[in-house]
């Protein structure tokens, strides 16, 4: 029954947005209606990992606790962007960057977005699934390119193109995957929900190469070194809580994407072959983006980086595949998007205020925006995985993870990479917070409804974090719990 | 004469790599699409399947004449020169597909352990379309390739499609039509704007977003 509402909210208001005149009414429709799925979302959660079982509805819909608890982190993160975007896009128009006609354009782009993200993890039929990332690269490539200049254009452009060519692979993939399910005999059809338990009666040879070109399609838009470049660009020119729903919510749609296909090949193939590929794809992720991170200039190119390096933590949390480090993963993923989205937020108020990315032109941010710089500071130490926030404690499960699988190479790369990580972060945030506020610049402070969403995002980094600690047993239940055998 | 439309396919895909104008690069894909129309109306009649016969038709609506058209239009609205700009010259991009070729036959051996001789065949050539496509891609300069490019590659999975698993549900073949025609359409106005920002769609030279 909830999925019923969280799949249509979106859609009714993206139809507010078209019928309203006022972006005003429009904005706060918007946070409510969030604020509405949000509530759902958690009931959802807690529905399927009660009683245990799937929801399938029409045929074509079908949860479990996976794609419940993706819905969930989209939710999370699609609030507070809304929440967030409210005062944002205000201030755009107060400062005549955009006009109120395509104010009303932004939201209803964002929700037709933030539904083709929730529909994602919803379906049951693989070849939807495809449609509907492919839906999301559509639309977002509007908001990518939303203030028109020569960068955006461009970037967006990137983004269109290389993420089309990704999916294509994914789609290839995909029909090699029905091939495997329409040979073994058993019936015709695309349904995870049907395919799954029969995983281990496919056959081995078409599952690898099927996987492969997933991997390869779905990373690219989940943004793996080496197919990451579009990223960087469509991150630092995407309007700010497009930004941190890309970072928070997009790529973690593609990560469900392969991680439910990855179960088909654990089952299928063994789990070295799905380790050892993730692992791969972990392992270079991590070192490209820390190197970049090192000599980068711009802000939310950083963040951007940023994005990738923790995209590869997770999937080596996915590759390493022992309940623990599965746990680890998917905390990670939570934690990771509602960190990045308060950094997004932050870098978008700066970028806003000094009207410019350049890291080495900012100067002040605490003394100019005391609460933005506040959070900023915060969220920092907690993207670099300090105690207590959350971040700490999902990669020290993963770290914990790798010790315990003798993948000591792994986990020497990770703290490696995490430490250089760190000291990147520490420098450029460092130089940008502290510092004198620069001539002519007043203190600006935070919209009310800026304040709630950084409020509520720190809120959530800081709580799993502590709670972790003491619920530990419960995750791994619930993680053993999402495979049921 | 399932045949007849494979070699059909084959040859308007050579036409694709050695054409130096957008319009004959169109022009191709336009055959290409219609052979591939073709080849699923001939075997929604052997099968007498009434979804095959609606995907082929919007097979035709679609590929052989919708996007063509659209293509043509912004060529003629953005008055940019009919040059593809190669990368690659057309000779040795005739020596690429060569190797594609056989690449993808090799592939599509080693994949087909079950199968008939014929469907060997078939997931070749769709799998060397799907090389082709890609190679396009990169190794031509105007946006508007890229375009086509990766519109030779659908093409190229379409045929798989059919090939190895009879189709994908219905559906989601017409969810994919919709999709792609969307995608084209969206590409088509970002085109635009490339070309009202920079003056010239040539991607080789948007390059300023960089590390």
């Amino acid at each position: 029954m909830q999925i019923i509402f969280i799949l249509g909210i979106p859609l009714a208001l993206a139809l507010a947005a078209l019928l309203l005149r006022r972006q005003k009414t429009i904005g706060l429709l918007n946070c409510a209606g969030y604020l509405l799925m949000l509530v759902q979302s958690v009931s959802l959660l807690r529905q399927i990992v009660l009683s245990g079982k799937t929801i399938s509805l029409f045929g074509f819909i079908c949860l479990d606790s996976l794609s419940a608890f993706f819905i969930l982190v989209t939710a999370v993160v699609s609030f507070a962007a809304a929440l967030y975007s409210f005062g944002y896009i205000n201030n755009d128009l107060a400062s005549a960057r955009i006009s109120e006609k395509k104010a009303r354009a932004y939201y209803l782009l964002f929700n037709l977005f933030c539904c083709s993200m929730f529909f994602v993890p919803a379906l049951d039929n693989l070849g939807m699934l495809w449609v509907a990332i492919e839906m999301t690269t559509l639309v977002s490539a509007f908001l990518v390119g939303f203030y028109n200049t020569k960068h955006s254009v461009e970037a967006a452009w990137k983004y269109i193109i290389i993420c089309s060519v990704g999916i294509i692979l994914a789609l290839l993939g995909t029909i090699l995957f029905s091939y495997a399910f329409s040979i073994s005999g058993i019936s015709k059809s695309l349904n995870w929900s049907e395919i799954t338990p029969f995983a281990n009666t496919l056959d081995k040879n078409i599952l690898k190469f099927a996987f492969l070109f997933i991997l390869v399609g779905y990373g690219t838009k989940a943004g793996f070194a080496p197919m990451h470049t579009w990223l960087p660009d469509a991150y630092s020119q995407a309007v700010s809580p497009i930004s941190a729903l890309l970072s928070g919510v997009l790529s973690n749609a593609a990560v469900y994407a392969i991680f439910r296909f990855g179960i088909i090949v654990i089952d299928g193939v063994g789990i070295a072959y799905f380790s050892k590929l993730m692992l791969l794809f972990g392992v270079i992720s991590l070192v490209i983006s820390g190197g970049f991170m090192l000599v980068q200039k711009d802000l939310k190119r950083l963040l951007a980086y940023s994005s990738i390096e923790h995209i590869g933590i997770i999937a080596i949390g996915l590759g390493l595949a022992s309940p623990l480090a599965l746990c680890g993963a998917l905390a990670h993923i939570f934690n990771h998007a509602v960190t990045k989205s308060l950094m997004f937020f932050g870098a978008g108020n700066i970028v806003n205020l000094y009207q410019k990315h350049n890291l080495n032109a900012i100067r002040g941010v605490l003394k100019a925006m005391p609460f933005t710089g506040v959070m900023l500071l915060l969220g920092v130490f907690a993207l670099c995985g300090f105690p207590p926030f959350s971040l700490f404690i999902s990669e020290m499960i993963i770290l914990i993870a790798a010790f315990g699988a003798n993948a000591y190479l792994i986990a020497g790369l990770l703290l490696l990479f995490l430490s250089i990580v760190f000291g990147a972060f520490i420098y450029h945030f460092g130089k940008m917070l502290y510092g004198n506020l620069p001539k002519g610049m007043a203190v600006t402070g935070q919209c009310l409804s800026g304040k709630i969403a950084f409020l509520f995002l720190f809120l959530l980094i800081c709580a799993p974090g502590i709670g972790l600690l003491f619920m530990q047993k419960d995750l791994i239940w619930f993680v053993q719990n999402l495979f049921p055998r | 004469m399932q045949e007849i439309t494979l070699i059909g396919i084959l040859i308007s895909t050579c036409l694709m790599v050695v054409a130096k104008s957008l319009l004959a690069l169109i022009r191709g894909f336009r055959w290409q699409s219609f052979f591939l129309f073709l080849a699923t109306f001939l075997i929604a009649w052997k099968e007498a399947q009434p979804s095959l016969y609606i995907i082929a038709g919007l097979l035709l609506v679609i590929k052989v004449v919708l996007i063509p058209q659209l293509l043509y239009k912004i060529i003629k609205k953005i008055k940019v020169g009919q040059g593809l700009g190669l990368f690659v010259n057309t000779q040795l991009s005739l020596f690429f597909v060569l190797l594609f070729a056989y690449l993808a036959w090799d592939f599509s051996s080693q994949l087909i352990v079950y199968g008939s001789h014929a469907q060997a065949g078939i997931i070749a050539i769709a799998l060397f379309l799907v090389l082709v496509g890609f190679f396009l891609m990169v190794s031509r300069i105007t946006a508007l390739a890229q375009v086509v490019g990766l519109l030779v590659m659908e093409n190229g999975l379409f045929l798989l499609a059919s090939a190895v698993s009879g189709g994908m549900p219905f559906f989601v073949e017409i969810a994919i039509f919709f999709d792609v025609f969307v995608s084209v359409v969206i590409m088509g106005s970002f085109v635009y704007r490339i070309n009202k920002f920079f003056t010239h769609i040539d991607v080789d030279k948007l390059s300023h977003l960089r590390g």
